[in-house]
């Protein structure tokens, strides 16, 4: 049964048990109850009516946090299409005894028939547990309730709070055994950057994706980026096209190949930048998308800045053929930062990528993180075909010992090294290049100036 | 303020007056008939000719479960007088049920 969450249906090799209990544990915050609400409109929008059961929230608090995400309660309330149950004891009730929840059970029953319901999201089913004083009633009630909700041939979500850092806390651990599907949700601050994570740790009689899968939260709801494929489903590099210069294109024995990786790196000033303007600008020109992820300066210093040698990108903005993106790397966690990649690759569907830079990743939280941000942008283009240009800021001029740039460079297929050398009391420009897959290359060390007309070869 | 009301209500001696009871049970499950029973001998005991109670099965009658709030069975809610207390269970533990409907202490 779809979960109206595409990447959590492909984790969860097509959705969530049909007629089954599924268990969402996660901590405070991490994003469980807004799974589980998202499951349950996606189903009432598609034909299947829900009931909202919970434990803590107030009703009207439920309907207002939709409602900030534009989704709207109460009109699939009125449709009965969904209701919400306000689940929540009286917390001045005097407990006396031994008692069950065969009441809410007689009031469920009524709403299931009345609306013919297929779904139920029980919210915060600790809340209830923790009425019970002994944990062997604890867990009699809670088969009740799975047997009650299996007779009803009803799909069920139950969320249940853990403490982080644990998954299931013994307490609830035989909820483990009894659910047919177990995701657990946590969300964890690396380097003062939160990440959300999700994890199917069982799903009785299917496949399913046995990774943590980073997701995020938007406006939307929840957006989780599975990694698609676990074969590599690169497609063959295309033909070379021009790097924009003449003099590199022979350099380079044609151009850059459409479709595979390539890093320009060097040290501050190099002119990695104006490089990869130049063949942004050449591409562009062509009528080949170009979408540049800008993470070291906004997209209007950039513009302005490539005024100097040259090269007018506004005209390419405004044209529709250059896309600039420009984001504080600390600002989001990494899957964030790749959604909203991910989603230009999907959406404007450029031919070439520009990372700049990729020395700026790490500040997305760690050097895994931006190796994780990295490769999966590298896999994405490679999937699609897609140029994917990585520029590298190394700090010395000893730059071959600094080029892995963090460890991607056994996946890149084209290095192109710039550095800048104090030679007779003025500034050598050099480039060469280090490496190109398939192809033929000159292993010369060139000279090269950076004027007002692009970058230009010196001739020795 | 308010809640200084509420407190000089919930120690208030058991008046004269009648005691009005609505009891929510699930059909003839153990503890729903326990608490019937030990309603029943309670009222008999502290507060004989002076009691009503009003039994609901939510089995038949969910409705009234929902409009009374009621999610777990048996639910004993005092009626009146005033103000209402809820207590949840079979009402086996005498001592705390007399406490908690005000009749603590009350042996006329």
């Amino acid at each position: 049964m779809s979960t109206g969450i595409a990447g959590l249906d492909l984790v969860l090799g097509g959705g969530l048990p049909a007629g089954r209990v599924t268990l969402l544990s996660g901590g405070p915050g991490s994003g469980k109850s807004m799974i589980g609400l998202q499951c349950l409109l996606h189903g009432a929008d598609a034909g299947q009516p829900g009931i909202l059961v919970m434990f803590e929230e107030r009703a009207v608090a439920v309907r207002q946090n939709a409602s900030s995400r534009g989704w709207d309660l109460a009109r699939l309330e009125k449709k009965n299409k969904l209701y919400l149950m306000d689940a929540r004891l009286d917390p001045e009730s005097v407990i006396s005894g031994e008692f069950s929840i065969k009441g809410l059970l007689a009031i469920l029953d009524q709403r299931i028939k009345a609306m013919r319901a297929k779904l139920i999201l029980i919210d915060a089913a600790d809340a209830l547990l923790h009425l019970y004083d002994s944990p062997m009633r604890e867990r009699r009630e809670l088969y009740a309730l799975h047997e009650w909700l299996l007779d009803r041939g009803l799909t069920a979500i139950m969320t249940v709070k853990t403490v982080p850092q644990e998954e299931a806390p013994s307490r609830y651990a035989f909820m483990d055994f009894m659910a047919d599907c177990v995701i657990h949700v946590d969300q964890r601050v690396t380097a003062q950057i939160t990440t959300r994570r999700l994890r199917v740790i069982k799903y009785r009689g299917s496949g399913y994706g046995r990774n943590e899968y980073p997701f995020i939260i938007d406006e939307n709801g929840i957006n989780i980026i599975p990694i698609t494929s676990n074969v590599l489903q690169h497609r063959p590099p295309g033909p070379k096209v021009s790097s924009g210069q003449a003099w590199l294109d022979d350099v380079l024995a044609g151009g850059y190949k459409c479709g595979t990786s390539i890093l320009i790196a060097g040290t501050a000033g190099a002119g990695k930048t104006t490089l990869a303007c130049v063949f942004t600008r050449a591409a562009c020109l062509r009528g080949e998308r170009v979408l540049y992820l800008n993470f070291e300066e906004s997209a209007e210093s950039m513009v302005s800045n490539m005024l100097s040698p040259g090269l007018a990108l506004q005209p390419l903005i405004k044209s529709g053929t250059l896309v600039v993106r420009s984001y504080l790397p600390e600002a989001m966690g990494v899957e964030e930062h790749l959604f909203h990649a991910l989603k230009d690759l999907d959406e404007f569907q450029p031919q070439h990528v520009v990372v700049d830079a990729i020395s700026a990743c790490e500040r997305m939280g760690s050097d895994q993180a931006a190796f994780e941000y990295l490769m999966r942008i590298l896999n994405a283009c490679k999937e699609r075909g897609i140029t994917c240009i990585y520029i590298n800021q190394t700090a010395g001029l000893d730059i071959v010992a600094e080029i892995s740039g963090i460890g991607i460079s056994s996946v890149i297929d084209t290095i192109v090294l710039l550095r800048h050398l104090p030679i007779g009391g003025a500034i050598v420009r050099q480039l060469i290049v280090m490496k190109s897959r398939g192809s033929k290359h000159s292993e010369q060390f060139h000279e090269f100036r950076i004027t007002d007309r692009g970058v230009d070869r010196v001739k020795a | 303020m308010k809640a200084r009301k509420r407190e000089r209500r919930r120690n208030a001696k058991p008046g004269g007056g009648t005691y009005v009871f609505r009891l929510f049970v699930a059909g003839n499950e153990s503890n729903s008939s326990q608490a019937r029973g030990n309603l029943a001998r309670l009222c008999e005991e502290h507060i004989k000719g002076r009691y009503k109670i009003d039994v609901v099965d939510v089995l038949k009658d969910a409705a009234a479960a929902y409009k009374n709030g009621v999610l777990v069975t048996p639910t004993l809610i005092l009626l009146k007088p005033l103000p209402k207390v809820t207590v949840l269970g079979n009402l086996n533990d005498t001592g705390q049920v007399l406490a908690a409907l005000r009749l603590a202490g009350d042996e006329r």
